[in-house]
């Protein structure tokens, strides 16, 4: 079994490496479909393999299987095999990748159907799923960060594919900057980790890391510099602002990028170097701070969005909040949980809204929607299964991943319980807000015919639907009769702190009481948003001064522009006009009029004769000869 | 011999070139010593007896001209040979003036820096340090841009006065030399100079190599001189001109003043590292898009220099990998410059736009050598710059933090360019522009094929440099100052 492993493990990048190639170089070529039955066929031949390697790794009776292609870089003491690691936490991430992504591939065939570069699109998107396979399969950090990185530029290029628009363009490069920076952090921290281990593997570093002492200052170092790579990546404070701006790309692509995988790359890397992180007290202390403050900021500026992809790119940010908040709980499994639930259901309102502003012809403002339940009957159906499912309503997915979260919130202290709970439940209310204004009420815009997707569309949202509503059932609590299936699987590869757990009773108790308070706030935005049929004020009009600054976002782009793109170009012109252009170039001039005055005077001979400079040259040149002849 | 013929092999051609009157002819010639050459280069490394080889004639000019090479040697004239093949065929376009002099003078820059490469004493390296400068100063003139007169006097000047200085410590070393003075290297090497006379040689020989590098803040002749050079002219100077600073360096700096290198070591580390800031920073608001290329290069060898100065294993393999990395990569990004100059009909970026609609093919192309200037893994300049960026955290947490910042600003600044040049609606006046041509092709995609190569399997490159790098790490007299933060 392990030999048909290693044997069959490359071939699960290898098919979107070459749905790339082909769709890439046969772009002028391929009619209609065709680039998106290529690609869409490849990455889904990539999920039949992943499933199989799945169920052989099960049989096998081992953890994990490295698979060792070839070396790549091999420097002194520095050897960095092009390796996978087969084990159960990447199996895991294989799976949602190749298989949300094959769903979000055969969307795209009917959602990019009249766009004319449409080769161009699968072939980056079949870039992309090569680029986050290598990243999850990766058996060392390095080949991690080779599709780390690889991400990041499909994802600039796909944010800006219809680059027509500078807006767009700057929004992708908005994205690849921020997440640069993420990198430089990241890139330190595995050199550090290739300084202290002697080795960037996986499995070599996490065999040692044991004989380290928790909270030694070189830990902390590391793992704050990891960290820093993945706050650029998962988009939290400070450097989630290139989120929201990456909806400029076409929807499957924030379906599949900005909500289901790339963005879940910090969560994913995290989680691979748990023991790392349990070592680093005050890292992960950061970790619940940050990933917080992320989830209610994020959250209540989702309150305040019309536009229906920024909503969820907002509750994206949100969500991914939890996750880090998982993290910082040394609940890392609970965080890939979340993350798993999170893949399905997010996928599933992005591509549904692609769906409505496919049928609206392009509109994305919700407050010109309305009344679609009738028109669209599949889409409605099932975004509501997603709304519910990211509302934690029982039994649909994200409840039994957030309400994990929760618990151990509560189990670490009450305080960071009742912050995570309100958090909660501003994103039950944004998303009831969401789906009362597109699908409730009556249609505002009448020059749409609105309509429902063609097969190749909703099928996918048929089926991310029921991997939303049912796909908590892999980790069923033991307090609901479950055996936490998938946190059980997890365990070889992830090792979560061990709490103290609640008792049965305290867990019930705070169920019902948060399902009470999100009944209410459903019913809250029921009443307002259908009931008394409450438009949000338009841009124009007067909010109160907070209801301003939400609905601008805080003004962070604004502050960052201010205080980080304004000086930079500042500094720019300052270095080149006054230090270069006045102080340098002056003073080396000066030197040589200086200089060719003294030639002047001695020489009498005029400054910037050529041919005096070749005759000092060859007759110098002569002289030291003569000088070796002679001594 | 066989080094005598690489050696030789160009110049001569060149010399019969300009018994020529075809043009055509010429530049077919040209191009085919140059590939010979190249041919007979790989040849040598795939069959090198020893790493490091010695060919003494007998004396010849008062001193031997002996020729030899090490690892490092090696790469340089890998470098160079691999380098202009791809400089000639770039000059197949319309017809220039005199095609068969500038063939010539090309060639004779191309046997004038083998003859740096694998001189085996300073006299030889001086010679030919100098005649460098001759080939490369016609070319300049004859075939540069606007205001060529001025800018080429002064790049003459720049350079000129910092070798007079190595002459200087070149003639010094001469007389320190036991019996019979000899200025070779082995000789050389073997000096124990006084501490305090190796803090002020250091400068005497270090200035003439951070002027041709350029490191800040030696580097003003560097950004108007590439901007008004020519085509053949800018990927000279850029892919293999500024080498040499880097080779002189090392062949001149740690074997022979290893104590002034210590003293010095934080001072010129510190420049260093200025000059990849300031230059990311200055070419984020160039207009010129040969400007910003040129402070981009600035960038990218003053983090080479500073690789040097730390001189550990990791730096020195990330310094030499980078050398064919970034020459490779700035050959083939001026030349496509070069290409949208002669489709736009203008260099400066806010001109510019949309030129992906019409040659979409450029497009995908200059992406892929700006992801290799970016350093993206898989490319070369990834394995380069992590090498380099790790040889700093060895030496300074901090260092390798300021090093690593060209990861951002480089980033910023080419994907910048890129936007302005290439994305944008559809520009009217680039209407009757075409993608590229075949000639196009075969300069871009053997340089593209080699950037990624390199940067999938770096490991030929590391192989045949090791033995020179375990040399190389070894000549400080303490070589690791500050480590990292304890356990």
């Amino acid at each position: 079994m392990v030999a048909l492993i290693s044997s069959i493990a490359w071939l699960v990048p290898a098919f979107p490496l070459l749905g790339f190639l082909i769709t890439g170089l046969a772009k002028n070529r391929l009619k209609n479909n065709q680039a998106g039955i290529i690609a869409s066929t490849l990455v889904s031949f990539s999920f039949i393999t992943a499933l199989f390697l799945f169920f052989s790794l099960r049989s096998s009776g081992q953890d994990s299987v490295t698979v060792t292609l070839f070396n790549w870089i091999s420097a002194g003491d520095l050897n960095i095999p092009f390796a996978f690691l087969i084990d159960h936490l990447s199996i895991t991430m294989m799976l949602i990748v190749t298989g949300v992504g094959a769903l979000i591939h055969i969307y795209s065939i009917g959602y990019m159907h009249d766009d004319e570069r449409v080769s161009s699109f699968f072939a980056q998107m079949n870039l992309f799923t090569f680029s986050m396979l290598l990243l999850v399969m990766g058996a060392n950090y390095l080949i991690l960060f080779i599709g780390w990185e690889g991400v990041g530029f499909c994802s600039y290029l796909l944010i800006g594919f219809w680059f027509k628009n500078p807006a767009f363009n700057y929004a992708a490069r908005k994205a690849f900057v921020m997440n640069r920076i993420g990198d430089l952090g990241f890139i330190l921290g595995i050199i550090l980790v290739f300084f202290t281990f002697k080795s960037v593997s996986f499995t070599e570093i996490f065999s040692q890391a044991g004989a380290l002492q928790a909270g030694a200052p070189m830990i902390t170092l590391i793992t704050i510099l990891l960290l820093v790579g993945a706050v650029g990546k998962s988009a939290q404070i400070p450097l989630y602002t290139w989120l929201p701006d990456a909806m400029a790309g076409p929807t499957p692509v924030s379906a599949l990028i900005h909500a289901a995988t790339m963005v879940t790359a910090g969560i994913y890397m995290i989680a691979r170097s748990s023991i790392l992180y349990n070592l680093a007290p005050i890292t992960l202390n950061i970790m619940i701070g940050l990933g917080l403050a992320t989830a209610i900021f994020a959250a209540v500026i989702g309150l305040r969005q019309n536009d229906i992809k920024k909503v969820l790119a907002y509750s994206t940010v949100s969500q991914l909040g939890y996750m880090f908040l998982a993290l910082g709980l040394g609940a890392y499994s609970s965080a890939v949980f979340h993350l798993t639930t999170h893949a399905f259901f997010k996928a599933l309102l992005f591509l549904g809204a692609g769906s409505i502003i496919h049928a609206m012809g392009g509109e994305q403002d919700i407050r010109k929607m309305g009344g679609l339940r009738k028109k669209m009957p599949i889409t409605y159906l099932t975004f509501l299964a997603a709304t519910l499912a990211i509302s934690g309503i029982p039994p649909f997915s994200g409840f039994f991943s957030k309400d994990l979260i929760l618990t151990k919130a509560f189990e670490n202290n009450p305080l960071l319980y009742i912050l995570a709970l309100g958090g909660a439940l501003i994103t039950c209310f944004y998303m009831f807000r969401l789906l009362y204004l597109v699908f409730f009420g009556s249609q505002r815009l009448s020059s749409a015919h609105p309509h429902e997707s063609p097969r190749v569309m909703t099928i996918p949202l048929i089926i991310l639907s029921v991997l939303s509503v049912f796909g908590g059932f892999l980790n069923i609590p033991e307090l609901f009769g479950g055996k936490s299936d998938l946190g059980e699987f997890l365990h070889s590869a992830i090792t979560s702190k061990v709490t103290e757990e609640l008792s049965s009773s305290t867990e019930i108790g705070l169920i019902i009481s948060s399902l009470a308070l999100l009944g209410l706030i459903i019913l809250m935005a029921y009443r307002t948003y259908v009931k008394r049929a409450v438009l949000p004020a338009a841009d124009s009009e007067s909010l109160s001064l907070f209801g301003k600054v939400v609905a601008n976002k805080f003004y962070i782009d604004e502050v960052y522009t201010l205080l980080l793109e304004k000086p930079f170009g500042f500094l720019s012109d300052f270095f080149f006009n006054t230090i270069e252009k006045a102080v340098l170039d002056p003073a080396v001039d000066g030197i040589g009029t200086a200089t060719s005055r003294l030639g002047n005077l001695v020489r009498k001979l005029q400054a910037g004769n050529m041919s005096f400079y070749l005759f000092a040259m060859v007759g110098g040149i002569l002289l030291f000869i003569i000088f070796i002849l002679i001594v | 011999m066989i080094l005598l013929i690489i050696l030789l092999l160009p110049i001569v051609t060149g010399l019969f070139l300009l018994l020529l009157k075809n043009p055509a002819t010429a530049r077919i010639i040209a191009l085919c010593s140059s590939i010979a050459n190249l041919l007979i280069t790989l040849g040598l490394i795939s069959t090198v007896p020893s790493p490091s080889y010695s060919v003494n004639w007998n004396h010849f000019m008062g001193t031997q001209f002996s020729l030899g090479f090490d690892g490092i040697s090696l790469i340089m004239l890998l470098l160079t040979n691999l380098l202009f093949p791809f400089i000639i065929l770039s000059g197949f376009t319309r017809a220039h003036i005199k095609i068969p002099v500038l063939n010539f003078l090309i060639l004779f820059t191309q046997s004038a820096l083998i003859g740096v490469f694998l001189a085996q004493n300073a006299f030889l390296f001086y010679i030919f340090w100098e005649l460098t400068l001759i080939p490369v100063y016609f070319i300049l003139l004859l075939w540069g841009g606007e205001n060529r007169k001025a800018i080429t006097l002064k790049f003459f000047i720049y350079t000129l006065s910092g070798s007079l200085f190595l002459l200087f410590g070149i003639i010094y070393l001469f007389t320190l030399t036991p019996g019979m003075h000899t200025t070779d290297f082995s000789a050389f090497n073997q000096l124990h100079i006084p501490a305090a006379t190796q803090t002020w040689l250091f400068w005497v020989l270090f200035v003439a190599f951070a002027i041709k590098m350029p490191v800040f803040p030696f580097h003003t002749w560097q950004p108007s001189t590439y901007t008004m050079a020519s085509k053949q002219g800018v990927m000279i100077l850029a892919g293999v001109l500024t080498k040499m600073g880097i080779y002189g360096a090392l062949r001149f700096l740690f074997p022979i003043v290893p104590q002034g290198v210590l003293y010095w070591q934080n001072t010129v580390i510190t420049l260093c590292l200025i000059g990849v800031i300031y230059a990311s920073v200055i070419a984020f608001r160039q207009t010129n898009i040969k400007r910003l290329i040129a402070f981009s290069s600035m960038a990218h060898i003053s983090l080479m220099a500073a690789a040097m100065f730390i001189l550990n294993y990791y730096s020195i393999q990330g310094l030499l990998f980078q050398v064919i990395s970034h020459g490779v990569t700035i050959v083939a990004l001026f030349y496509v410059v070069h290409l949208i100059q002669e489709r736009t009909g203008t260099l400066e970026l806010p001109q510019m736009g949309g030129l992906k609609h019409v040659a979409p093919n450029l497009a995908i192309l200059l992406l892929i050598i700006v992801l290799g200037s970016i350093a993206l893994p898989l490319t070369a300049g990834f394995v380069g710059e992590f090498l380099i960026i790790a040889g700093l955290a060895k030496f300074s947490i901090w260092f390798a933090f300021l090093g690593g910042t060209t990861m951002i600003l480089g980033a910023i600044y080419m994907l910048y360019a890129y936007q302005r040049i290439m994305l944008g609606d559809n520009n009217p006046t680039l209407i009757r522009v075409k993608d590229i041509r075949t000639l196009d092709f075969f300069i871009l995609i053997p340089l593209i094929t080699l950037i990624l190569i390199l940067g999938i399997y770096p490991q030929p490159i590391f192989n045949l440099v090791e033995e020179s790098v375990k040399t190389m790490q070894n000549l400080l007299p303490v070589n690791e100052v500050v480590t990292l933060l304890t356990r």
